[in-house]
């Protein structure tokens, strides 16, 4: 039985599908089987970062609409066997997603597949409701400025009162605060609010902090997830996200400025 | 089973308990609750589809404006479907209108603060129904930005925070056991001796009986823990527990 786990925000820009592509592999590379599904309808994105635009001949519209089975849409990840990518329709609306087909197509990767991933679009409209109906946890990904705490905080909201466990009465949602695109020199100069910050004003635990980096947009720009830029801080950052949502502890990597090198601050950086 | 499929449809009745917001008339001129209608957007909110009772307590044995109220509660949405404290005649006028006479228990003088005189208080008023002990409501959960929850005719106790963009309302006090981020509300229907109990003092906005304030950043209480309290017209931000 598949445990569901949406990625949402509210905001727009701040790392969902990045996160949601380097997850699904992370937990694809442990041994799971998982699937990734783009809600983001006439936004499709998760399939460029995964780097199967090409191979994408029916979605997840069509398996809504009963054109094609979720088999003959979903398309198996270029480097791990057991990972799943359902695409989403680039030409229709998000109106596209009923709750009926929903439920229909989740209730089906259900049996297949041990964890499913919701990458959710940006807002509080039909296509993140839709997306995070079915979670069984949820992964918050946040920046660390004021918007996108205060879009964060209003999606928990919806999750505590608009999810399907919510609705049945069920334990709630589980909730991890992934902060995203942290810059710890920036903190230190006052300019984004650190991470002691965002967990007081959210409170809800953390799952992880993924730093600034330029390796995403190489990574996203080739459609390779960035848990797989070997060496790079940022898999680094991933590889601990997926262990510690597997139940590992892990200490906190990558939250302090680097401390520049003994030539550096000899002769100046 | 042939028998009950033929026979017709049972009356069924049963009973049940509601909660109303009463609404104490003190003039005779429909304009005046035309005016003390025009409240802040939050109040107009709550009364938006509310049912109402209207008391005439205050008001003298005489024929009433019953239809100018009724058409001017009607406009700001609500639903007045009661009358209480009505003499004979006006609430003959009333039921010809289809407002029963309702003698309700009163659930405000629990809210008031009322001087301590336990001695005072005879045996046969601490049996009396005068008094309401109905508990506050507890929120444990945090509120969060676009939440609003609203606690009728009683106290409010948050223990979580209520964040940015969340709104509290209670129509007693309002005590909120955590940071205090978002707008909160106290004695929402116009008791003036709420108030606002915070243990620390962030808050986009408080009111109490529809006076507000907008506390900043610079506020010597803010982030700190406050009592908030109406004084004649203005809001008194005094620091809790000193």
């Amino acid at each position: 039985m598949a445990k569901i786990v949406v990625v949402t925000s509210g905001k727009g820009g701040v790392g969902k599908t990045t996160t949601s592509a380097a997850f699904a592999s992370g937990l694809a590379i442990r041994g799971f089987r998982t699937a990734v599904i783009d809600f983001d309808v006439g936004l499709r994105n998760l399939d460029l970062v995964m780097g199967c635009e090409r191979r994408v001949v029916y979605d997840f519209i069509n398996v809504i609409q009963g054109e094609a089975k979720l088999q003959q849409a979903l398309i198996r990840d270029r480097m791990l066997e057991k990972l799943f990518i359902l695409p989403t329709s680039q030409t229709r609306d998000k109106e596209a997603l009923t709750a009926e087909g929903v439920a229909r197509v989740m209730d089906e990767l259900h049996g297949e597949f041990d964890y499913v991933v919701c990458d959710s679009p940006a807002g509080i409209e039909t296509g993140a409701l839709r997306a995070l109906y079915h979670a069984d946890e949820a992964i918050v990904v946040t920046n660390p400025e004021v918007s996108s705490v205060r879009d964060s905080d209003r999606i928990l909201g919806i999750l505590a009162a608009k999810s399907r466990r919510a609705e049945e009465g069920k334990e709630p949602v589980r909730e991890h605060l992934l902060l995203t695109r942290y810059a710890p020199r920036r903190v230190q100069g006052g300019e984004m609010l650190s991470l002691e910050d965002v967990k007081e004003l959210l409170r809800i635990p953390l799952l992880g902090v993924i730093p600034e980096s330029e390796t995403i947009l190489q990574a996203s720009n080739q459609g390779i997830p960035a848990i797989h830029m070997k060496g790079s801080e940022v898999a680094a950052a991933y590889e601990d996200v997926v262990a510690r949502f597997l139940g590992e502890e892990k200490p906190l990597r990558f939250t302090q400025p680097e401390k520049p090198s003994f030539l550096k601050r000899l002769f100046g950086g | 089973m042939t028998e009950e499929r033929t026979s017709p449809p049972q009356l069924r009745l049963s009973g049940g308990v509601f909660t109303f917001s009463v609404l104490r008339l003190e003039s005779l001129d429909p304009g005046q609750l035309e005016v003390q209608l025009k409240t802040p957007e939050p109040v107009k909110q709550f009364l938006h589809n509310a049912p109402i009772v209207l008391d005439f307590l205050h008001l003298p044995d005489q024929q009433l404006p019953l239809r100018p109220w009724m058409d001017i509660l009607r406009a700001a949405g609500c639903f007045p479907v009661g009358i209480r404290n009505a003499s004979p005649a006006q609430a003959e006028a009333a039921a010809a209108m289809g407002l029963p006479h309702l003698r309700g228990r009163e659930l405000e003088p629990a809210l008031q603060e009322t001087p301590a005189e336990p001695s005072a208080c005879s045996p046969a008023h601490t049996t009396g129904t005068g008094v309401s002990t109905e508990p506050g409501q507890i929120l444990r959960h945090p509120m969060r930005s676009g939440q609003r929850h609203y606690a009728r005719n009683r106290d409010l106790i948050c223990l979580a925070a209520v964040n940015a963009g969340a709104e509290v309302l209670a129509d007693g006090h309002l005590h909120v056991y955590a940071p205090l981020r978002g707008r909160a509300m106290a004695g929402v229907m116009g008791q003036e001796h709420s108030r606002i109990f915070c243990a620390s003092l962030e808050a986009e906005l408080i009111a109490i009986a529809g006076i507000y304030a907008m506390p900043d950043p610079g506020h010597p209480l803010w982030g700190k823990p406050a009592e908030i309290a109406l004084e004649g017209e203005q809001l008194r931000i005094m620091p809790l527990g000193t």
